[in-house]
C-alpha cells in the first residue's frame, strides 16, 4: 500500500516531504482504495520496483546482468538510502495516525459534559405554550354567538335595501323618461337585472313589467335620438352606448348607419364625375383651370365636408367600426384617383391634372382631420405615385403620337402642288413637334413640381425621376418609331405601301429622309437643350439610386439618334438605290444583248431612271442643307481636271479603237485603272444635298456597271449603252442649277459612266462607238422629246 | 498598296472566280480561271509557298472560253469544274489537269465530262461538300442537275428537275445533309431535297446574290444580297433573320463562312472592300427574337476588318480548307490577294 503511494509520488519531480505525508495519509484514510488503479502498463517493466507485480527474483537477475560492478554497487547505495527513507515515513505516519486519535478521545469527552442540563428546560417551555392554547379558545368560542348575529341583521337589511330599489324602479324610470335622464335609467335598469331575471316570474312580476314598459320607451328614445341629425353628435354617441348597455342589437343599426354614409359617398362621386365631365368638355385652355377651382368650391367642396362630418359623427357613435371606415375613406381615395386616371388617359393639360389633384388633396385632408388613423394623406400619396407616374408616361406617349403625327401628316395631302414641299413641311412640323412638345411637356412638368400641393412636395424627388426616365425612354421610343416609320425594321410594311400607289411610296422613301434629318435634330438641337432644361430645373431627382448617375442620359440619346440618323440616312440611300437596281435589272434581264438591234433611240429606262434620279433631287433639296462648295472644289478640283482629260481621252481612243483596236484594248484597261479612284465612290455620306445626292447617283452607275459586266454585248448593244449612258451624261449637265457645283458634280457623274462605257466595252465583241454626230443627233431628238413631254 | 499584308499575284486577264483546291493535302493552293471575252483565256493554278510569303504559279493552262464559274473536286486535286460561256452560249465541263504537267512544255486539259444538258445561261457547279462523293450539281436559270461523275469512263450521268422557271442564280449544298441543297433566286431562296428533286422549303427574299451554309452549325444559312447586306438564316425559322450585318457600301456580291472557326465570315463587295465578320450565332442567339440579337450586335461590333487593297469589284472569294485562316480573294481587274486572318483571330 506504502508503496503503491510511494509510485505515485513519484510521478511528482519535486518531492515535498509535507505533500508527501499529506497524500500518505489521505490514501490511507481513503475507503476505497481496495479500488485503487490498476497500475499503468509501463508499470509492468520489470524495472519498476513499485508495482505489485515486481518480481525481486527476476529484478536481481536482470540487474545482475546488465549492469557492471560499480553500477550494481551505486544501485545498492541507492537502494540502502531508499529503503531508510521509507523506513521513517513509516514511522511518521503511525505516529501521526496516534496523535489524531487522542484529539478526537479528547472531543468526545467534552461533548458528553456539556449535553447534560438541556432536558429540564425543554420541559418548561412546553407547559407555557399549552396554557397559552386553552386561553385563546375560551375567547374565540364566547365571542362566536355575538358575531353570527350581527351578520345575519347586515344581510337583512341589505335585502331589504334592493326590494326597495326595486319596487321603487318604474316610478323612477318614468321620471327618468321625463327628465331625458336616459344614461341613469340605463344605469338603473341594467342594476335591476340580475334580480328580475331570479324572482321576476314570482315576486316582483308587476314591477318587472312595469318596468321593461319603461324600458322599451327608453329604447325608441334612444333610437330616435341616434338617428336624428339634428342631435348633437355627443348626444347621439351616447345614446349608441346605453343601447348597446340596454343589449339591444347595436350592429343592425351600425349596418344602417353605415349604409347611409356609403349612399352620400355615392352622391358624392356622382357630383364629382359631373365636375370631371363640365371640366372635359371646356376646351378653353384659359378657363380649363380655373374651372376646377370654382365649381369644386361651391358643390364638390361642400358635399366632402358634410361626409367628413357625418364620418366623424360616426366615428364618435361606433368608436370601434374604424376599420370600416377607414376602408370607405379609401375607397372614396381610389375612385377619385381612378376618375383622373380616366382623364389623363384621355390627354388632359397639366393644369387641369393639378386642378383635380389639388381637389383631392383638400379632400383628404379634410378627411384625414376626421380619421387620421386612415392614414390617407400616406394612402394617396401612393395611389398619387401612380396616377402621377401614369400622368408623366402618358404625355410621353402623346408627344409621341405628336410627332408620328406630324410626319405622317405629309401622306395625306395628296394634291400636287404641296407635295412639292411635303417633306419639307413634315421636316419642319416633326422639328416643331419635338422641341416645341418636349419644351411644353417639360413646362407642364414644371408646374407639377414647382406647385405647393403637399402630394406633390412629397412627390417631387419621383417626379424629377419619372420625367428623367420618362425623356430618356421617350427617346429610344421615338428611335424606335423612327425606325418603324422608315420601314428599316418591318419589311412587310414596305410591301403594304408599295401597293398604296406611286404618290405614298414616294413620300415613304422620303420618310426616311425626313427622319434621318430629324434624328440630327435632335442629336444636335434638341437633346442639349431638353438636357439644359432638365438640369436647371428637375436635377436632384435621386429618389433612387442609378448606376450609370442620371436617368436622362443626353450623351447616350444623342448617340442613339446620331447612330439611327446614320442608319436612316443609308437606308434612305439603300432604297433610292434599290430602286434603281430594280430598275436596271428589268431593263438588262429582258432583251438578248448578243443580237441586240442597232440603237435608234435612247432607251426608256433611262427616263426613268432620270425620273428616280429627280425624285432624289427633289426629295434632298427639302430636306438636306446645302453642303459648303468650296470644300467640295478643293478636294475635288484633281478629280475634275481628270475627269474632263477622261473625256477627251475617251473620246479619242473611241475613234481611233476602230482602227488599232488590239492597242486600244489595252490602253482601255489602263485608263481604267488610271481613272479608278475608288477611295472617292465610296466616301462618308454628309448630312448635306450634293453629298447625298451624288452618293445615290454613284451607287447607281456603279450598279449600271455591276449589270452591264454581267452581259454580253454586239456591237449595236454596246451602242446602246454609249448612248444611253452619253443621254444620261446631257442631261446630267444640264439639270446642274448651282454653278459652282458644276465641277464637282461633273467629276462623279463623267467617271462614273465613263466606268459604264468601258465596262460595257470589256464585254463586247466589237465594241466600236457610234461616231459622234449621230450619236448627237440621237440624244438631241431625245431631249427635244422630252423636253416636248415636259410641255 | 500601302498596308497591305496580303500577297498578290497577277492574272493576265480579268477574272471572276476562286475556288480552294482542298484535295491537295501538302500546299494551301487555290485555283482560278480568267474572263476575257475575246483574248485566250487561263485557268492558274497558285500555290502558297511553304514560307507563306509568296504566291508560286504551279501551273497555266489554256481554257477553251471565259470561265464564270470554276469548282475544284474535293476529292481529286487534279479535276475542277469551270462554267464557260463564249459569249452567246454556255457550257460546262469537268477538268483534269493532265499529269506531268511540270515537264510539259504547252500542258493541255483533259476534258472528263461535258455537263452539256444545260440550254439557258448555267450559274455555277457544285461539288459535293462532303468530300469522297462523285456527285456533282450544276445549276442553270431554271433546271438543276445532279450529275454523277465516272472519272474512269470520263462521262457523267445526270438527273434533271423538271421544269422550275424560277430564273435560278445560284447555289449552295448543305454540308451536313448531301440531299439538300439551296439555291438562289430573284425573289427567294430555295431549298430542293435531291433525291425526290423537288422543293422543301423557301425563304422570300429579294435580290439574293449569294448563300454559303455555315461548315459548322447545322441549320444556319449565310446570305449576300444586292443591296441589304448580309443575312444569317435559321433554316428552322424562314420568316426572318436571325442576324443583319451591314454588308458593302455598294452590293455585297460573294459570301462565304469559315470551314474551321465558328462564326467567321467573309464577304466581298462590288465597293473593292472585302469585309471579315465574326457573327457567332449562340444557341440563345438562335433562341431569342431578333431585338436581342439586334441589341448583341451593337454591343460588339461584328466587323473584324475591311480589307480595301483592291481596285476594283471582288467577286472571288475563298477559305483554305487546309489552313482556315487564309483565304484568297480575286478582283475583276485580275488580281489575286492572298490573306491571312490570324491577327484577328487572336482578338477573340
Amino acid at each position: 500500500m506504502v508503496e503503491r503511494e510511494k509510485t505515485r509520488n513519484d510521478d511528482v519531480p519535486l518531492d515535498d516531504k509535507a505533500k508527501r505525508m499529506r497524500d500518505l495519509l489521505s490514501s490511507f484514510y481513503n475507503p476505497d482504495h481496495s479500488s485503487a488503479p490498476k497500475p499503468p502498463s509501463d508499470y509492468e517493466n520489470l524495472d519498476a520496483i513499485n508495482s505489485t507485480s515486481f518480481d525481486p527474483d527476476h529484478y536481481m537477475n536482470v540487474l545482475v546482468q546488465k549492469s557492471n560492478l560499480e553500477g550494481l554497487l551505486r544501485r545498492h547505495v541507492e537502494m540502502a538510502a531508499e529503503i531508510k527513507n521509507l523506513d521513517t515515513d513509516l514511522q511518521m505516519l503511525v505516529y501521526e495516525n496516534y496523535n489524531k486519535f487522542i484529539s478526537a478521545t479528547d472531543a468526545i469527552k467534552w461533548m458528553k459534559s456539556n449535553i447534560v442540563g438541556m432536558q429540564a428546560n425543554m420541559e418548561q417551555l412546553l407547559d407555557k405554550i399549552m396554557s397559552v392554547q386553552s386561553r385563546s379558545d375560551g375567547v374565540n368560542t364566547s365571542l362566536f354567538e355575538k358575531r353570527e348575529h350581527i351578520e345575519k341583521l347586515h344581510r337583512t337589511r341589505n335585502l331589504l335595501r334592493k326590494v326597495q330599489f326595486i319596487y321603487d324602479l318604474p316610478a323612477r324610470l318614468s321620471k327618468c323618461i321625463k327628465s331625458e335622464a336616459y344614461a341613469d335609467a340605463v344605469k338603473f335598469y341594467t342594476g335591476a337585472m340580475p334580480i328580475f331575471k331570479a324572482y321576476g316570474d314570482s315576486s316582483f312580476q308587476d314591477c318587472k313589467r312595469a318596468s321593461e314598459e319603461a324600458i322599451v320607451i327608453i329604447v325608441k328614445n334612444l333610437q330616435a335620438k341616434l338617428f336624428s341629425d339634428s342631435e348633437s353628435i355627443q348626444a347621439r354617441a351616447e345614446a349608441a352606448v346605453l343601447l348597446k348597455q340596454l343589449d339591444f342589437p347595436v350592429d343592425s343599426l351600425q349596418a344602417k348607419l353605415l349604409e347611409k354614409l356609403e349612399q352620400s359617398l355615392g352622391d358624392l362621386q356622382l357630383k364629382t364625375v359631373r365636375i370631371e365631365n363640365i371640366l372635359l368638355e371646356s376646351n378653353d385652355p384659359s378657363k380649363q383651370g380655373k374651372a376646377f377651382e370654382s365649381i369644386p368650391s361651391t358643390g364638390h367642396e361642400v358635399s366632402v365636408h358634410g361626409f367628413a362630418e357625418a364620418i366623424r359623427a360616426y366615428r364618435v357613435i361606433f368608436p370601434d367600426s374604424e376599420s370600416q371606415l377607414i376602408k370607405l375613406a379609401q375607397n372614396l381615395v381610389i375612385k377619385h384617383f381612378e376618375m383622373i386616371e380616366q382623364c389623363v388617359k384621355s390627354r388632359i393639360s397639366s393644369a387641369n391634372f393639378l386642378g383635380a389633384l389639388r381637389t383631392i388633396w383638400t379632400d383628404v385632408l379634410l378627411m384625414d382631420e376626421v380619421l387620421s388613423e386612415a392614414a390617407l394623406p400616406d394612402f394617396s400619396l401612393e395611389a398619387g405615385q401612380v396616377t402621377v407616374k401614369k400622368y408623366v408616361a402618358s404625355t410621353f406617349t402623346y408627344l409621341l403620337q405628336d410627332i408620328s403625327d406630324a410626319l405622317l401628316k405629309v401622306k395625306v395631302s395628296p394634291n400636287e402642288a404641296a407635295e412639292e414641299h411635303a417633306l419639307k413641311l413634315a421636316l419642319e412640323a416633326s422639328k416643331k413637334a419635338v422641341l416645341q412638345g418636349s419644351m411644353d411637356l417639360l413646362l407642364d412638368f414644371r408646374q407639377l413640381l414647382d406647385d405647393d400641393l403637399g402630394l406633390l412636395v412629397k412627390l417631387r424627388e419621383f417626379i424629377v425621376d419619372w420625367v428623367q426616365e420618362g425623356f430618356q425612354d421617350f427617346f429610344r421610343a421615338l428611335d424606335d418609331r423612327f425606325l418603324l416609320l422608315s420601314g428599316r425594321k418591318n419589311p412587310s410594311s414596305q410591301d403594304q405601301v408599295l401597293s398604296e400607289g406611286a404618290l405614298g411610296e414616294k413620300v415613304l422613301v422620303g420618310i426616311a429622309l425626313v427622319l434621318a434629318q430629324l434624328s440630327v435634330f435632335i442629336e444636335q438641337t434638341a437633346t442639349p437643350r431638353i438636357s439644359e432644361e432638365i438640369a436647371a430645373s428637375f436635377s436632384g431627382g435621386g429618389a433612387r439610386d442609378y448606376e450609370n448617375g442620371h436617368a436622362f442620359a443626353s450623351g447616350e440619346i444623342c448617340q442613339i439618334f446620331r447612330s439611327s440618323a446614320e442608319k436612316l440616312l443609308h437606308h434612305y440611300i439603300n432604297m433610292r438605290t434599290q430602286r434603281v437596281s430594280t430598275l436596271l435589272r428589268k431593263r438588262f434581264t429582258t432583251p438578248n444583248w448578243v443580237k441586240h438591234k442597232e440603237p435608234r433611240e435612247v432607251h426608256m429606262f433611262v427616263d426613268l431612271f432620270v425620273q428616280e434620279l429627280r425624285a432624289v433631287q427633289s426629295e434632298v433639296k427639302q430636306i438636306l442643307p446645302v453642303g459648303l462648295m468650296r470644300k467640295h472644289h478643293r478636294s475635288d478640283s484633281n478629280g475634275s481636271t481628270n475627269s474632263s482629260r477622261s473625256n477627251a481621252l475617251l473620246d479619242d481612243r473611241m475613234s481611233r479603237s476602230n482602227t488599232q483596236k488590239g492597242r486600244s484594248q489595252l490602253l482601255e484597261t489602263h485608263l481604267a485603272k488610271l481613272f479608278k479612284q475608288k477611295v472617292e465612290i465610296f466616301t462618308k455620306v454628309e448630312y448635306t444635298q450634293e453629298s447625298v445626292e451624288t452618293t445615290i447617283v454613284k451607287l447607281c452607275l456603279k450598279s449600271l456597271q455591276e449589270f452591264v459586266r454581267l452581259k454580253t454585248f454586239n456591237r449595236s448593244g454596246f451602242q446602246q449603252i454609249q448612248l444611253d449612258v452619253q443621254f444620261l451624261r446631257t442631261i446630267s449637265r444640264e439639270n446642274i442649277e448651282v454653278e459652282d457645283a458644276i465641277d464637282f458634280y461633273l467629276t462623279r457623274y463623267e467617271l462614273r459612266s465613263f466606268h459604264v462605257i468601258v465596262a460595257a466595252s470589256e464585254r463586247c465583241f466589237d465594241p466600236v462607238p457610234l461616231e459622234p454626230p449621230i450619236l448627237d443627233k440621237l440624244v438631241q431628238v431625245k431631249l427635244a422629246r422630252s423636253k416636248e413631254q415636259s410641255k | 498598296m500601302q498596308g497591305s499584308s496580303g500577297i498578290g499575284y497577277g492574272l493576265k486577264y480579268q477574272g471572276r472566280c476562286i475556288s480552294d483546291v482542298r484535295a491537295d493535302t501538302d500546299h494551301t493552293s487555290f485555283i482560278t480561271g480568267t474572263l476575257s471575252l475575246r483574248e485566250e483565256n487561263e485557268v492558274h493554278l497558285i500555290r502558297l509557298s511553304s514560307s507563306g510569303t509568296e504566291l508560286i504559279c504551279e501551273g497555266l493552262f489554256s481554257h477553251p472560253n471565259e470561265i464564270w464559274d470554276l469548282a475544284s473536286c474535293p476529292f481529286d486535286q487534279r479535276i475542277f469544274s469551270t462554267v464557260f460561256s463564249t459569249g452567246e452560249s454556255y457550257g460546262a465541263a469537268i477538268w483534269q489537269i493532265p499529269e506531268l504537267y511540270g515537264q510539259l512544255n504547252s500542258p493541255q486539259l483533259e476534258r472528263v465530262a461535258s455537263l452539256d444538258a444545260h440550254v439557258g445561261k448555267i450559274n455555277c457547279v457544285l461539288w459535293c461538300p462532303s468530300g469522297r462523293h462523285d456527285k456533282l450539281i450544276s445549276i442553270d436559270d431554271e433546271n438543276i442537275f445532279l450529275w454523277t461523275l465516272d472519272c474512269s469512263k470520263k462521262a457523267a450521268q445526270s438527273k434533271q428537275s423538271s421544269g422550275l422557271l424560277h430564273y435560278l442564280s445560284g447555289g449552295a449544298w448543305d454540308p451536313h445533309d448531301i440531299n439538300a441543297v439551296a439555291t438562289t433566286c430573284e425573289s427567294s431562296v430555295q431549298f430542293w431535297d435531291l433525291r425526290t428533286m423537288k422543293k422543301t422549303n423557301t425563304i422570300e427574299r429579294a435580290h439574293i446574290r449569294n448563300a454559303n451554309y455555315d461548315m459548322k452549325k447545322n441549320h444556319i444559312l449565310v446570305t449576300a444580297e444586292d443591296e441589304s447586306g448580309i443575312h444569317i438564316w435559321d433554316l428552322r425559322k424562314p420568316k426572318s433573320p436571325v442576324r443583319e450585318l451591314p454588308g458593302h457600301t455598294h452590293w455585297t456580291w460573294a459570301v462565304t463562312c469559315n470551314p474551321e472557326y465558328d462564326g467567321l465570315i467573309l464577304s466581298a463587295g462590288t465597293d473593292s472592300t472585302v469585309n471579315l465578320w465574326m457573327a457567332p450565332t449562340s444557341a440563345e442567339d438562335e433562341a431569342t427574337s431578333e431585338s436581342i440579337a439586334e441589341s448583341a450586335t451593337q454591343q460588339a461590333d461584328p466587323l473584324l476588318n475591311s480589307y480595301s487593297d483592291y481596285e476594283d469589284s471582288v467577286y472571288g472569294l475563298a477559305w483554305s480548307n487546309r489552313e482556315p485562316w487564309i483565304f484568297a480573294s480575286l478582283s475583276y481587274d485580275g488580281r489575286v490577294v492572298v490573306e491571312s486572318v490570324k491577327p484577328f483571330l487572336s482578338r477573340k
